[in-house]
């Protein structure tokens, strides 16, 4: 089996992935745009998983799934509190951090 | 060493030592006890026997009948370096410091006696703290007349200094006494670096700190020079010489009797004195000594002129002292530092006078100037008695053909011509105080002028009396005191009388009874002279702003804006510096991870090239 | 008692007593004043009695005694004395006392200001009797970090006008308030600190990492190279304590801002750590730099002398007089030092003694003056001297002191330090020191005329209508605990004067020690 064009979509998903994150100011599209690295991750461990032959890499990206569902559910409450606390779901919104 | 022999049964210098010793109790029993202080005549009771008892050791010393070598030593180590001592306090005594001793301590006892009297108006603390000092005065003066080397002598030059300084800021709520003293305390201190200096070279070169033979020997023809020129500097500031004596006539500012103490036997004469006890070195230093023969000489010629056109009494006796002390300066610049010494022991005696006397004409008239007084005499006849007596001693005192005597004997033509016109003025300026302040109508304040009491006027009447005798037994007194050789009778001394006389006789004729409006003629004779002596002032007084005050004010403007605003410039750039660096935490997430991603895409890169 | 014990109650107990301060309550204001006078108290017994059973002819270092503190680097709590740390420790000892009692009458948190005086003076008692590098370099730490909670806590603040060509920096700095001039002090002064350490780790190296210990490290000929670069970082780095040209600049604005007490106790002994820094770790430990470079040390004392003295000629401040003059002062003890004679090296720890005295009798007068007319602005006053006499007679014995007016401690140290420089072959420092003593007559006799002397009130109601209420209403002499720091410090100043020996024997012994082997001659050539 060809694992290009798999690895190629995976880099891609990536990509989109990371210009989602860099770009969007709303919070929930920031986190969309993380799970689509986090998928693009996981579609190139299946792949290589496919390639060698064994199911070590199908486990780890079940694994990651559920990590990734752990990772929304803290992500998404982090929203929540941000909307309560700024009254925005906007990044920007928060900038304690300002030096 | 020929020893000094005992005196009332004790060793001579433990009598010298209690000369000092006993202002000194008196000062601090004044100085430390407030209530004792607070009691005004009390407090200057006890000031007044300190200086009994100092006057009586002083005299006892002087008719103990010690032979001229004789000599008593006194003296603790006070300073060490490297385990040895190299500098001492204590007594010294001999054929120099012995008459000083007297002449000090019987000006001091007048002076503090007069004082009762003149100073009964002064609230009672304050009369206590004038007693107070004129005990440290005294303290001071004789610590440095018994000096055995030139730092003690220091010390008590010093002292004086500081002495002065209070005494003359004895009224220090008013602003122009607190002026003058503080004048007095910087001149002299600027021209003390020159002590302080020559003190230096001379340990630095010979390692003693005395004036001996041994000592001079030791620092050579060009080290004696430099230290007879550092000392002559410090001589100048003290003993009032032209161009430095512009802070004598402001101390006229203290009372009366301090004007006596000052100018007659204590803080002028330091300066005379020191040049009679480092003789030795100034008699191995010629050039020093030509510059001092024409800077006495030129002050004794200024300081006379410029006393013709003063309206104060005390400011014509204030220049009169700072020509006597030129003259002898000139005297010791011609070599002739017995005539020195003699001059300056027989003006001790009738410039207090001169200064007391006046004092009693103040006393009466409540004022210093002339205009005020006038036909004093007919109410004040002991005082202005004693006054006319100290003018004539001013005029006619044998001393001063000594000076003469010794400057010409030196072949100094043009110093000597310039003693012998300052010797013609005085008797002029001196005639023209008598007569504007004695004779002619009287002011209207001397209508109700009474006499001084008696506090007053015996210290002036015995003042007087040892004038005239000093006067009259001058031939046979003198060169048992100072060791003067003998009076020459030659045609100087014949010119210096026939000057005085026709000093009198000018002063008569301008100022006589007939010519009562004569006051305002020394305004348009002599002002000319008065504006050059107040250049002088105006002179220092600009160094002083313009020159001293703006340097420093430029020198406080660099410290603070440029070396400490390099400084606040450091601070400044980091501060802002770290100001620029903070703007790069903007708190944005994305700009976080904008940074992020950059510097993984940077880490990818570089991996790559670096393999 | 053993010697070895009284130098370590000297330096411990004001250490114990900060301790016992910070574990006290606040509000129990007596007991506080009186454990921190125990305190000083009992350091400055301790300090008259190491003194006492100083052994004048055997001379050297006595009373030493070592603990062990970190042993595998050669460090240890070794503590002793000589001819020259016994007069400061005293000094250090009197005027801790009088500070205590300077600051009688602080509102607020009384508590918290006598803890870090106490814990500050610990730290000098240990520098001065410190013969460990490292526990000299601690201590130094201990006595300049308290500072700057002092001046930042119960400072005092003051606008220093905008100017110059770098007059844009007042937008960001609160030039003369007191956290500038706290902020200014510490850092100015932990740069000095990290070229202290600097040299002083570059010492140990080189000595073989082996000890810290003072006299092994002076056993050790360093290469020339290391002596010079090391003397300059020691120069420069405890200069800049002792205010050396043109490190000073902290100094006036941080004695200005700083309460009394800590002035007295910064002017007064602070600053002679840095000199005794100078001269005892610097000189004796790098006698080739020393003697390569004591002609710069000497030119820029010379220059400390005479800016200092313009530069106080010009304030108006009555603080910054006094700070300025500290800086002048100061010069005159690096110029003995750099004389390398046995005169100017007397002359040198005789002016630390004698300014020490001086400068906090000059600011415990300066804050009784400043809490009366609560004003420092000298063409403001006048007459004074009608309210407060007793203040006014003290003021002027310290400003005759610090013009080296005879039968006054400063006379003798400083002629000591002139004589020195000409015997070193330096006439113009020499003079130039004379000049700067006329320069003090100027200024300080200036400032006692305006505060003291004239007539009461005039420069205030000049501009005011007749009859306008008292300027000062608060001007009242000295009062009962006041009169005791004063009264200490003005005798010993005559006592002093009268008789410098009671220093200068001891002191003498400390030069006699150390000076041949610095100098590189015999004793006598350079008496």
């Amino acid at each position: 089996m060809p694992v290009q064009p798999w690895l190629l979509l995976g880099a891609a998903l990536f990509a989109l992935g990371v210009y989602g994150v860099l770009t969007r100011r709303n919070a929930i599209g920031v986190l969309v745009a993380i799970e689509l690295m986090a998928n693009a991750v996981n579609l190139n461990l299946a792949v290589f998983s496919r390639l060698h032959g064994n199911l070590h890499g199908q486990a780890f990206a079940l694994f990651g799934l559920a990590l990734t569902v752990a990772e929304v559910a803290v992500g998404l409450s982090i929203v929540i509190l941000l909307h309560r606390s700024h009254r925005s779901v906007r990044v920007g919104a928060a900038s304690e951090l300002k030096g | 060493m020929v020893a000094f022999p005992p005196v009332f049964g004790m060793s001579a210098a433990v009598v010298g030592l209690a000369t000092i010793v006993a202002p000194l109790a008196a000062f601090l029993l004044l100085g430390l006890l407030r209530p004792l202080r607070a009691t005004g005549t009390p407090a200057a009771a006890v000031a007044i026997v300190a200086a009994l008892v100092s006057t009586a050791c002083a005299f006892a010393l002087v008719f103990a009948g010690a032979p001229r070598e004789a000599v008593a030593d006194l003296t603790v180590p006070w300073l060490v370096s490297a385990g040895q001592t190299w500098a001492t306090l204590g007594v010294y005594l001999d054929a120099t410091s012995v008459p000083m001793l007297a002449v000090v301590t019987l000006v001091g006892l007048c002076v503090q006696v007069y004082s009762l009297g003149y100073l009964h108006d002064e609230p009672k603390e304050s009369f206590g703290r004038y007693y107070a000092f004129h005990s440290l005065f005294l303290v001071a003066m004789l610590l440095l007349v018994v000096a055995k080397d030139l730092l003690q002598l220091f010390v008590g030059w010093e002292l004086v200094g500081l002495a002065s300084y209070l005494l003359i800021g004895f009224w220090w709520q008013k602003p122009s006494a607190a002026r003058a003293a503080v004048k007095a305390f910087w001149l002299t201190k600027l021209a003390d670096i020159g002590l302080g200096a020559a003190i230096v070279v001379l340990y630095v070169q010979t390692h003693a700190l005395d004036w001996s033979p041994a000592t001079v020997q030791a620092l050579g023809p060009a080290g004696a020079t430099l230290v007879a020129a550092l000392l002559f500097v410090a001589v100048m500031g003290k003993s009032a010489q032209f161009p430095l004596h512009v802070w004598l006539p402001d101390a006229m500012e203290g009372p009366t009797p301090v004007s006596a103490l000052l100018h007659a036997a204590t803080m002028v004469a330091a300066g005379v004195y020191l040049l009679v006890r480092a003789w030795p070195i100034f008699d191995a230093a010629p050039d020093v000594r030509l510059a001092m023969a024409w800077i006495g000489a030129f002050t004794g010629l200024f300081a006379s002129v410029v006393a013709c056109a003063q309206t104060d009494i005390k400011k014509v006796l204030a220049y009169s002292t700072c020509a006597q002390l030129g003259y002898m300066v000139a005297a010791a610049g011609a070599g002739a530092i017995d005539a020195a010494y003699a001059h300056l022991i027989g003006h001790a005696a009738f410039k207090a006078l001169l200064f007391l006397g006046a004092g009693c004409l103040i006393h009466a008239v409540h004022s210093n100037e002339l205009a005020d007084m006038g036909g004093l005499l007919r109410r004040l006849k002991f005082s202005g008695g004693a006054f006319i007596v100290g003018a004539l001693a001013l005029g006619l005192y044998p001393s001063k053909e000594l000076v003469l005597a010794g400057v010409g004997h030196a072949g100094l033509q043009g110093p000597l011509v310039l003693l012998l016109a300052a010797a013609g003025l005085t008797a002029f300026y001196m005639t023209r105080s008598v007569l504007l302040a004695l004779f002619g109508p009287a002011s209207a304040h001397a209508d109700h002028a009474h006499e001084a009491p008696a506090s007053m006027l015996a210290p002036v009447l015995l003042l007087a009396l040892l004038s005239v005798a000093g006067f009259a037994l001058f031939d046979s007194v003198a060169p048992v005191l100072v060791a003067v050789r003998e009076r020459p009778h030659s045609w100087l001394g014949h010119i210096a009388h026939g000057l005085a006389l026709a000093g009198f006789a000018v002063g008569f004729a301008l100022y006589g009874p007939r010519r009562r409006d004569a006051l305002a003629l020394p305004g348009v004779r002599a002002g000319l002279a008065f504006v050059r002596a107040a250049a002088v002032d105006r002179a220092f007084q600009a160094a002083y702003r313009m020159g001293l005050l703006a340097f420093s004010r430029s020198v406080a403007w660099v410290d603070r804006y440029l070396i400490d605003g390099v400084m606040n410039l450091s601070a400044f750039a980091s501060q802002s510096g770290a100001e620029r660096a903070r703007r790069i935490q903007t708190g944005k997430t994305y700009d976080y991870l904008t940074a992020v991603v950059a510097g993984l895409l940077l880490l990818a890169v570089a991996s790559v090239y670096a393999r | 008692m053993q010697g070895a014990t009284l130098v370590q109650i000297a330096v411990a107990a004001p250490l114990v007593a900060f301790a016992v301060l910070v574990a006290m309550p606040g509000r129990l204001v007596g007991l506080v004043r009186w454990t921190s006078v125990v305190g000083a108290a009992v350091s400055l017994a301790a300090a008259l009695g190491a003194a006492a059973t100083y052994d004048r002819t055997a001379a050297g270092i006595q009373h030493v005694s070592s603990l062990p503190f970190v042993p595998s680097l050669g460090i240890a709590l070794t503590f002793g004395v000589d001819g020259w740390s016994l007069p400061l420790l005293v000094l250090t000892g009197v005027i801790l006392l009088a500070g205590v009692f300077a600051s009688w009458d602080v509102k607020e948190r009384p508590r918290d200001f006598f803890a870090l005086l106490l814990l500050l003076s610990g730290g000098v008692q240990g520098v001065f009797a410190s013969l460990d590098l490292f526990v000299f370099f601690l201590c130094y730490e201990i006595a300049v970090l308290p500072m700057y909670l002092l001046i930042a806590i119960w400072g005092t603040s003051k606008r220093v006008a905008k100017g110059g060509p770098l007059g844009f920096v007042w937008s960001r700095l609160d030039i003369g308030g007191k956290e500038y001039a706290a902020m200014k002090l510490t850092l100015m002064l932990l740069v000095g600190s990290a070229l202290v350490l600097f040299a002083m780790v570059g010492l140990y190296v080189a000595a073989g990492s082996q000890s810290f210990d003072i006299r092994d490290l002076a056993k050790v000929p360093f290469e020339r190279n290391l002596q010079l670069w090391a003397f300059v970082a020691l120069w420069v780095g405890f200069g800049s304590l002792a205010g050396v040209f043109p490190f000073h600049t902290w100094s006036p604005d941080g004695h200005a801002a700083a309460p009394t007490a800590v002035s007295m106790l910064h002017a007064g002994v602070l600053m002679k750590l840095g000199a005794y820094g100078v001269i005892r770790i610097g000189m004796v430990l790098l006698p080739e730099g020393a003697r390569e470079l004591a002609w710069l040390v000497g030119v820029v004392a010379t220059v400390n002398i005479l800016w200092g003295a313009l530069a106080a000629m010009a304030q108006t401040d009555l603080k910054y007089i006094i700070a300025y003059s500290s800086v002048s002062h100061m010069g005159v003890v690096m110029l003995g030092a750099a004389t390398l004679t046995v005169n100017g090296w007397n002359g040198a720890v005789f002016q630390m003694v004698a300014h020490g005295l001086m400068t906090a009798l000059f600011f415990a007068l300066v804050g009784l003056v400043y809490g009366r007319a609560h004003s420092r602005d000298v063409p403001q006053m006048g007459g004074f001297g009608a309210r407060m006499p007793g203040i006014a007679v003290c003021f002027t014995i310290a400003a005759l002191s610090s013009l080296g007016l005879p039968g006054l401690a400063g006379f003798g140290a400083e002629f000591l330090v002139f004589l020195g420089a000409w015997q070193g072959g330096q006439p113009v420092w020499a003079v130039a020191g004379l000049v700067g003593a006329f320069l003090t007559a100027v200024y300080v006799l200036r400032a006692a005329k305006a505060i003291f002397w004239g007539p009461y009130g005039q420069a205030a109601s000049a501009s005011d209508p007749p009859g306008a209420p008292d300027p000062y209403p608060d001007l009242s002499d000295a009062r009962g605990v006041e009169w005791f720091s004063l009264a200490v410090l003005v005798a010993l100043l005559v006592a002093l004067g009268v008789w410098p020996r009671l220093g200068l024997d001891l002191i003498d012994v400390g030069t006699a020690d150390y000076l041949p082997a610095v100098a590189g001659r015999a004793l006598e050539v350079l008496r």
